[in-house]
């Protein structure tokens, strides 16, 4: 762990001390250096599932991939960044990039945690970066009731769950999660209990997001910069997931009740906020809307407790992750040149840029699942597990997957095909830089086709 | 002008109609005139912004702008509770949450009191 923790730790002194020229490019060598390293994490070879430990940290295959996947997400964004922020002051520049490594260190920490007490602390100071990318650094003015959303929806959500793991802490002596998983399941009769059984989960709930509680992602993930939204889209969430995963094991069996009203607000949101994308206006929100929709059967795989839903959570996660990322980057390109995110804006884009045509088809389809790519597999899995769980999850499930791949083709249909606008007289052609950001997102996913051990976690 | 009178499914277009061209009241002229003088100011400014060689944005259609941000940012301001739109909300945001809540768990007990009973035949799997 160390090995990752200590340069991305010395990417600070790197931010401020490097020469202005060479700024980006020095950044984004040393990111990618830490993520080639990261690749080292995925080789477990500890019978218990818990490898690279200290006192602190460990990882188990549950927390590699998603550690693996924050690592990877960090030269993404300062490449994604580099353009929209050059023309601000160097100070400046250097402020942004510590944001975001500040970022990536918790989010190490928070995914590597072995008593989650820590998690819940990394949990919660991922939180502080976020917020002020998201209101300093974003476009509109509604950044700050954006910002103000994401913040308290968060806290609110998340308060109880301190009291709910001090409670667990006295009970049980040691939150450490290496522990935890030998313990004792509890009754959980009284009334208290099952509202401690509520506590443990909203958090996670709120930030993955569950459809009623969902409110603050379209507006912090349209309102923040494209590094922000990245992060926010491609792990900020699956911090939730993960959570969820982690705790919902010490929760049963009182939860084969209890979860029945989150699986089906998290189905019902599958179909509810597809079927939302396609009256979008903003293009980024309708990115927005489609991953509440692809990480309601995240939760829906999760809450149902099967090893294959497990298994298909985490797919989903990671395919998604690298998917949805990618989509905010395409839309970060648009914005780039047309200054605006309206959907009818930026038409038959295929006529004038037909190479970044060509990532918007690739992003498109993961997004809508398509085979043999990851995000199918994920989806599969899980609406199977679910089929077994009860039979008439199908309904809902195969008509949210229909939803998905038609908003998907949408989008593409929106931006690429049809009349070019006639407003738009002058674009920028394609960056080798933007060529480069696609590349490294779609080729993971692809290469992840073939081996998909590496993200089946420890179900398998 | 030639005779051209409506057809049994189509009207005649106005370009078509005499009365467009004769017996126009002077109100309705100036009226007219105005409106064509207030389009050539409009496709003036955007001819001037078309052509422009030094321009490097967007020509901006505030059509587009305010429909926009009447889509996006006007939309609680602008609600206001109706029969209709509750009744809409109770259907689809809550009614089917009851609904499914009630299908998953008679179908759930149902398989549940099967097995209990052991009527229920379970193959092993080894995935679930």
């Amino acid at each position: 762990m160390l090995k990752i923790l200590i340069p991305t730790l010395m990417l600070f002194p790197t931010t401020w001390l490097a020469t202005p020229k060479w700024l980006w490019t020095t950044t984004t060598a040393q990111a990618l250096i830490i993520a080639t390293a990261s690749l080292t994490l995925l080789n477990w070879s500890s019978e218990t599932g818990w490898t690279s430990t200290n006192p602190y940290l460990g990882t188990d295959p549950l927390s590699t991939p998603l550690l693996v996947l924050t690592c990877w997400l960090l030269p993404l964004m300062i490449l994604a960044s580099q353009n929209h922020i050059s023309p601000e002051p160097v100070s400046r520049q250097r402020t942004y990039i510590t944001l975001l490594v500040s970022l990536q260190l918790f989010l190490i920490m928070a995914f590597g945690a072995t008593e989650i007490i820590l998690f819940y602390i990394m949990f919660e100071t991922t939180l502080i970066p976020t917020l002020i990318i998201i209101t300093r650094w974003g476009n509109q003015t509604e950044r700050l009731n954006a910002g103000t959303y994401f913040l308290f929806y968060t806290l609110a959500g998340s308060l109880p769950l301190l009291v709910a793991l001090l409670i667990l802490q006295k009970e049980m002596g040691s939150l450490s999660m290496l522990i935890i998983q030998y313990m004792q399941p509890a009754p959980l009769c009284t009334w208290a209990d099952k509202i401690w059984w509520a506590a443990c989960l909203i958090a996670f709930l709120v930030k993955m997001p569950l459809y009623g509680v969902h409110l603050w992602l379209p507006k912090a993930h349209v309102e923040a910069p494209v590094a922000g939204s990245m992060v926010l889209a491609a792990v900020l969430l699956k911090l939730g997931g993960y959570g969820m995963m982690r705790m919902i094991i010490m929760l049963e069996p009182a939860s084969k009740n209890l979860a029945y009203p989150f699986i089906i607000l998290a189905l019902w949101g599958i179909i509810m906020t597809g079927s939302i994308c396609l009256r979008q206006t903003d293009l980024k929100s309708l990115i927005a809307y489609s991953s509440v929709s692809h990480m309601g059967l995240v939760v829906a795989g999760i809450l149902i407790q099967t090893p294959w839903g497990f298994t298909g959570a985490i797919i989903l996660m990671i395919a998604h992750g690298l998917a949805s990322s990618a989509l905010f980057c395409l839309a970060n390109t648009n914005y780039e040149r047309l200054h605006s995110r309206t959907l009818l804006l930026a038409r038959g884009m295929q006529a004038i840029l037909p190479l970044m045509a060509a990532w918007w088809f690739i992003a498109n389809l993961a997004n809508l699942a398509l085979p043999p790519l990851p995000n199918l597999m994920g989806e599969l899995i899980i609406i199977t597990s679910m089929f077994n769980w009860s039979s008439w999850t199908i309904i809902l499930t195969g008509t949210g997957t229909l939803i998905t791949a038609s908003y998907s083709l949408y989008m593409y249909l929106m931006t690429q095909r049809g009349p070019v606008t006639t407003l738009i007289t002058a674009i920028e052609p394609s960056h080798t830089r933007e060529h480069l950001l696609m590349a490294l997102h779609l080729i993971p996913i692809i290469m992840l086709t073939l081996k998909p051990e590496l993200m089946w976690g420890w179900c398998f | 002008m030639a005779d051209y009178r409506d057809a049994p499914l189509a009207s005649r277009p106005k370009t078509l109609d005499p009365a467009e061209y004769f017996a126009v009241s002077p109100a309705k002229r100036k009226a007219e005139e105005e409106r064509a003088a207030i389009r050539a100011q409009l496709k003036r400014q955007f001819q001037l912004q078309l052509n422009d060689p030094r321009r490097v944005t967007t020509i901006e259609d505030p059509a587009l702008t305010r429909w926009t941000y009447a889509r996006v940012s006007n939309v609680y301001p602008t609600f206001r509770p109706t029969p209709k739109n509750s009744l809409l909300g109770a259907v689809c945001g809550i009614a089917p949450l009851l609904f499914w809540y009630f299908v998953f768990k008679t179908d759930r007990d149902r398989k549940e009191k099967l097995i209990q009973e052991g009527t229920i035949e379970r193959p092993f799997q080894l995935s679930s």
